[in-house]
């Protein structure tokens, strides 16, 4: 029997299964899959995740030994998933980056000016509101363009810094109620 | 109140909403102005190549919520907006498949194959003309099959159906759709167990949230959002991006695109696709009608049924198809629209979404409220006025108007969009996945719900490298919360019975029927 990329997938999935049913499951929900309740039969909350699991093992174990494909898939390109691995972790970064922004830079102004400033009261006041956007936005888009291209150049700056202006414009400036990253979080 | 009544209350509805604009006297209504503005949207994205409708969904809908809040008012300027999106998209795909040998949407592909050779000959605007008519005729001829047949079938589904048996059909649904969705009945039913699990997380009835780890994030389960545009969204940009990387030294030259004098569709050239265009409405309609089958597929069989038909009449030595012959455009083109109309019927009638497309109209209905898709829509109430049926109605008279649109200006802005397709895409898809990432952010106002959209977005494109369709996942994740409530409320009618599910002659019917989709498409499986 080959092991062919299917079938470690399909095998892969039927491992999976049996975590979620046996060992997920029962340790993790806290009713099971029918429960009496004042005498009454009722469907639990197990039901649910186990009709999950009984597909997906359905799926591997067919997946795994029953179907043959006409052909097999491309194998599975290891360099295209690192990079789309690698742009996940860097928007990440980005987005990491949006979060301490602004509160860094009211720390560095506070610190400057001798005030009692806090980021959580200037979360919706110009320019505070921007820093962080702007900052963590542009460097996502410059960085995702940059390794798309690789290389970095002012034109990719450009269209980054261009394009956080326009979603600030779309998202924040005709409305009152809107909040752009991270300034819900504070 | 009878039908009449209410088929007239929903074009009020449309057109004498709060007024947008008035021009020379006469009053343009918000929600015309929004179907205008998201068919123009539509356009754009089908001709760019890397965006798609449902991309342009998914950002404009906060936006919308934002604009018009969270009330019944705002329902039909919503998706009015949408199904702009939705029709314009259908045309807009055919531009660089003509032009640049690009398809711009994935059903757009068998159309290269005639559009493309037109354009390097100097036909590229009959083409596009070719292109236009057919794809407007077979989304019309969709729409109306559509108006007909899911009041009827919504009207057959609360009439015979109790709870056992919509528990069975729910069953039956996902299966077909995981059997049908991408070709292979292991990957579909993967896919379908990974959409139920996501949507079984921090849910169910005990106090604890079950399937959460105790972890705080977990235990509110995961953003509706967040999910649906992880999987769809985030994980097609990551896996275009990454195919762009591999084979950015990949050039798509440009084409001369007109250098024949007569570009223009004369009546008897439009005689002669007709045959074509009827054949290829009528698949893509019955394919359409079917949860879950793309675009893609009636493109296919369109496109075969036209090639047989003209095998039978060609002249020796005119072209062949696939050698750039207009009727190898209309039967792609007739066909991959008209699945477009006829995918809301189960939407519609059933509730249940049969393409990305449909998933974005629930969501938005979900987000906003008072109009829940599905049977219970079709209530002719004679006593007092079922507002969900005048929405429904609103929104036939909002796939009418996009489709007078998509006749009358649709053509010219179609030809004018060939410049979309100039836009580099390692360009345009970072700024698309930061703007989804921020419409996200701006809907749920947490960080949290950016971690799961990035999260979601590595499962779908691992979905994607790996040949499995993510289509069956999000539609498990929609239908997962009701299949369950709805599983428990028949338990409970039935006094507790564990056979519900083959109660009755009707939910036999619906299991019988989903046990011989399994096998059929695992015996396909195993002889292919």
């Amino acid at each position: 029997m080959a092991m062919t990329q299917n079938r470690w997938i399909g095998l892969v999935v039927c491992v999976l299964a049996l975590v979620l049913l046996f060992v997920w499951i029962p340790l993790d929900v806290e009713t099971g899959i029918v429960e009496k309740i004042r005498r009454q039969v009722e469907i639990g909350d197990a039901l649910g995740p186990t009709v999950a699991g009984v597909f997906l093992l359905f799926g591997g174990v067919i997946l795994a030994f029953v179907e043959r494909p006409p052909s097999e898939p491309k194998p599975v390109d290891g360099q295209a998933i690192r990079f789309a691995l690698l742009i996940v972790v860097y928007l990440g970064v980005c987005f990491l980056v949006m979060l301490v922004t602004g509160p860094a830079a009211v720390w560095v102004a506070s610190q400057a000016t001798g005030s009692d400033l806090e980021y959580r009261l200037l979360r919706d006041t110009v320019p505070w509101k921007y820093l962080g956007f702007l900052t963590g936005g542009t460097l996502a888009i410059l960085g995702v363009i940059s390794l798309a291209e690789r290389r970095v150049s002012l034109k990719a700056l450009i269209v980054a810094v261009a394009a956080v202006i326009a979603m600030i414009a779309i998202y924040d400036l005709p409305f009152d109620d809107l909040l752009l990253p991270p300034n819900g979080d504070f | 109140m009878g039908t009449l009544d209410y088929i007239w209350l929903g074009i009020l509805a449309v057109f004498q909403g709060p007024e947008f604009v008035s021009l020379a006297g006469i009053s343009i209504s918000v929600t015309l102005a929004m179907i205008f503005f998201g068919f123009l949207l539509g356009v754009a994205v089908g001709a760019t190549p890397g965006l798609a409708g449902p991309i342009a969904m998914a950002i404009s809908l906060p936006i919308l919520i934002s604009i018009f809040g969270f009330t019944p008012d705002a329902l039909l300027p919503v998706l009015g907006f949408l199904i702009g999106i939705m029709k314009g998209a259908t045309i807009g795909g055919a531009v660089p498949a003509i032009l640049f040998n690009t398809p711009g949407t994935p059903d757009a592909f068998m159309t290269t194959l005639d559009g493309h050779p037109m354009a390097r000959r100097g036909l590229g605007g009959k083409a596009l003309r070719v292109a236009h008519f057919s794809s407007v005729t077979g989304d019309t001829f969709s729409d109306i099959v559509l108006i007909i047949c899911a009041p009827f079938l919504a009207l057959l589904v609360e009439g015979y159906l109790d709870l056992p048996e919509k528990a069975a059909l729910l069953i039956l649904s996902m299966s077909f759709i995981a059997a049908a969705v991408g070709g292979s009945l292991a990957k579909g039913l993967i896919s379908t167990g990974l959409g139920l699990l996501a949507a079984y997380v921090g849910t169910g009835q005990d106090f604890y949230p079950r399937l959460s780890i105790g972890n705080e994030a977990l235990s509110e389960g995961f953003p509706l959002a967040s999910t649906v545009l992880g999987v769809l969204i985030v994980g097609a940009v990551l896996h275009e991006l990454a195919l762009y990387w591999r084979r950015r030294d990949d050039g798509t030259a440009g084409t001369v695109m007109e250098t024949e004098a007569n570009q223009r569709l004369s009546l008897r050239e439009i005689g002669r696709l007709m045959p074509y265009i009827g054949r290829s409405a009528v698949v893509g309609t019955m394919i359409g009608a079917l949860p879950g089958i793309g675009s893609t597929l009636a493109a296919t069989i369109g496109y075969t049924v036209g090639k047989r038909r003209y095998q039978k009449v060609r002249k020796d030595d005119a072209l062949d198809f696939g050698e750039g012959v207009p009727e190898g455009v209309a039967a792609t083109e007739a066909a991959n629209s008209s699945v477009s109309g006829a995918n809301l019927i189960p939407v519609l009638s059933l509730g249940i979404p049969g393409n990305a497309a449909a998933v974005f109209l629930i969501l938005a209905a979900e987000s906003i409220g008072g109009f829940t898709p599905g049977p219970s829509v079709f209530k002719f109430t004679t006593d007092q006025v079922n507002p969900e049926l005048v929405i429904a109605f609103g929104l036939f008279t909002c796939m009418f108007l996009a489709n007078l649109m998509n006749w009358t200006i649709g053509g010219v802005f179609m030809r004018a969009m060939a410049v979309m397709t100039r836009i580099p895409k390692q360009v345009l898809l970072p700024v698309v996945l930061l703007l989804t990432l921020t419409a996200i952010y701006v809907q749920e106002t947490a960080m949290a719900a950016v971690w799961f959209t990035l999260g979601f977005g590595v499962l779908g494109y691992l979905m994607r490298v790996l040949a499995i369709s993510p289509l069956p996942f999000v539609i498990a994740f929609i239908l997962g919360g009701r299949l369950e409530d709805t599983s428990r409320q028949a338990f409970a009618a039935t006094g507790g019975d564990p056979w519900f599910l083959v109660s009755s002659p009707v939910s036999i019917a619906f299991m019988a029927l989903t046990a011989i989709v399994v096998v059929a498409a695992i015996r396909r499986g195993r002889t292919d």
